[in-house]
């Protein structure tokens, strides 16, 4: 055995000490029953200690387990008496840190301050409303509205229609996300709420909620599929409300000079809203989103017949029934202008 | 009131009242159509510049309407005399005066219809004005007014067919009106001279068929 291999063979087993040693908690990570057992009731250890056990299982961080973050715990916690490790966001997110750090906004929020990393969710697994509430936790909306409405006129509903960090961000990739909202049947003047996940099972008789729209099940919604949705008199207490957030998140708030300017959305051009889905409720409180198809927030009248983006989402069949409509208004000074020129001698020296 | 061969036709509000609707009007149809089209047309420089203004050309020619309807219905008092064609202009007055416009204007004819302050206008321009005025104008207005107000009129919005629908039923009475724009002007130079219906809507006189014989 030459000695590079002997060094390689100690340096080896000095690895191995503390991953035998951490053993017993890896092998909880896909047990993290143990651990919600007691942490997963705040009766047992307190409410600041405890983690709802059905947000926990719908994040990312439920696959790891619990030990990932956590690694010091012993197998026989919590009879040791030591309080157990907490992972860094940073530990593992450290572009997402970096980036955030030198944003306009790194100062003045943690991550957890947002983000609670027993109940996090991936950007398209929420509503655009969901997205926005770790936002308004400090930025109150009534607040905002008023901010907003010093400059941007209809404040409240562009802040209604999109994410904050579709302007706050140098996110990219925006889509059409349509959520379905709902009031008590009936009421015309009510307010909407977003539908859960028990509302729309009972209209798809336990079946799929997605199946409301996505009526032939192939998990693609076409045209023709939303038109009969939204012209349904069945569905007539659900809307499908509009959002436009980004796909692909950053974490670079800033104030972007160009969101001043309303032709960023509102000059984009027909092209730029070609993308669409329709998200529904899961059981686990997350969204599943269905592709739409491509162009369907530019449809005339049942496509999205709740969401307009000025400029941007125009009909191609309107312009046409527009243009036909100011020709036949030429009709007259052409036309009978024509004849007038043939025929002015007619009329030389009394034209009335 | 008639002097020197010419009657005084259009009264001073009447005819403030049309050239602030003109200019409003013509403001509303350009800056419509920048902000249908705002990557071919940018006529008022940025997108909110053009949003703006629409808005406050919409504001006025909405006050300007109702300052016309509140004049002739309770000023002048004569808004269904002079804008809603009468039994002699259904059965007759239509189709002679489409007869004019269409054939007897080009083999020299006169106009069947004689102007006076109380019968401004021939059957054709009553019936046009009389949709325009009290439908298309309207409609443009309250559609426009709930554009405006999206958030808060959203019940509104909804009960009268979504956003969608309201957008479009706007664009299209907004073509509509641009139209009739077209041939309004048109129409406003078969006087005598192609400049002698314009006066009268600057000065208020207008010639008497017995001055244009001379």
């Amino acid at each position: 055995m030459s000695r590079i291999d002997l060094i390689k063979r100690i340096v080896g087993c000095l690895l191995l000490v503390p991953a035998l040693t951490a053993l017993p908690v890896w092998a909880g990570a896909g047990g993290d029953g143990a651990c919600l057992e007691c942490h997963g009731d705040s009766g047992t250890v307190g409410e600041m200690l405890a983690i709802d056990r059905g947000d926990y299982a719908g994040t990312p961080h439920a696959e790891m387990g619990c030990s990932a973050c956590h690694v010091s715990v012993s197998g026989s916690h919590p009879d040791d008496g030591n309080i157990p490790s907490k992972a860094t966001c940073e530990d593992c997110h450290q572009e997402v840190a970096r980036e955030y750090a030198a944003s306009s906004h790194g100062g003045y929020a943690a991550c957890r301050d947002c983000h609670d990393p027993h109940s996090v969710r991936g950007v398209t697994e929420v509503s655009g409303y969901d997205l926005n509430r770790p936002c308004a936790a400090c930025h109150e909306d009534q607040e905002m509205n008023t901010l907003h409405a010093q400059w941007l006129p209809q404040a409240q509903l562009h802040m209604g229609a999109l994410s904050c960090i579709t302007c706050h961000t140098g996110s990219e990739n925006y889509v059409i996300t349509l959520y379905l909202i709902h009031r008590a049947p009936g009421e015309v003047f009510g307010d909407f709420a977003l539908a859960g996940h028990e509302e729309l099972k009972g209209l798809v008789a336990g079946g799929d909620v997605r199946n409301l729209i996505d009526t032939d099940g192939n998990r693609f919604i076409s045209l023709e599929e939303l038109r009969v949705f939204n012209g349904s008199s069945r569905y007539g207490s659900f809307r499908l409300q509009g959002m436009m957030a980004p796909q692909k998140v950053t974490h670079s708030f800033q104030i972007l000079e160009n969101r001043w300017d309303c032709s960023f959305c509102h000059a984009s051009g027909p092209k730029a809203m070609q993308e669409s889905f329709v998200a529904f409720p899961q059981n686990d409180e997350t969204y599943m989103r269905v592709g739409v198809e491509k162009g369907a927030v530019l449809d005339l009248l049942n496509g999205t017949p709740d969401f307009y983006i000025l400029g941007a989402t125009r009909s191609e069949t309107l312009n046409i029934i527009g243009l036909m409509i100011l020709a036949g208004g030429l009709v007259m000074p052409i036309g009978h202008g024509t004849l007038r020129l043939l025929t002015r001698r007619n009329r030389d020296g009394k034209e009335h | 009131m008639a002097q020197n061969g010419k009657i005084y036709l259009t009264p001073t509000p009447v005819r403030i009242w049309h050239w602030l609707n003109a200019l409003g009007i013509v403001t509303l149809c350009l800056t419509g159509v920048q902000i249908r089209f705002p990557e071919y047309v940018s006529l008022f420089g940025g997108y909110k510049a053009a949003v703006s203004l629409h808005n406050a050309a919409g504001v006025v020619v909405s006050v300007s309407f109702f300052l016309w309807l509140f004049y002739y219905l309770l000023v002048a008092r004569n808004l269904l005399k002079l804008y809603v064609p009468n039994r002699e202009d259904l059965r007759f007055g239509l189709l002679r005066q489409a007869k004019y416009y269409f054939l007897t204007y080009f083999l020299g004819f006169r106009s069947p219809h004689t102007t006076t302050p109380q019968d401004k206008f021939n059957p054709m321009q009553k019936s046009a004005y009389l949709v325009i005025m009290m439908i298309l104008v309207p409609l443009v207005i309250v559609s426009g007014l709930l554009l405006m107000n999206i958030a808060p009129l959203r019940n509104l919005v909804l009960v009268v067919g979504g956003l969608k629908f309201l957008v479009s039923i706007h664009f299209l009475l907004a073509s509509m009106l641009g139209a009739f724009l077209f041939t309004h002007v048109y129409l406003a130079t078969l006087g005598h001279t192609p400049f002698a219906h314009f006066k009268p809507m600057w000065t208020g006189w207008e010639e008497t068929e017995e001055a244009k014989e001379h």
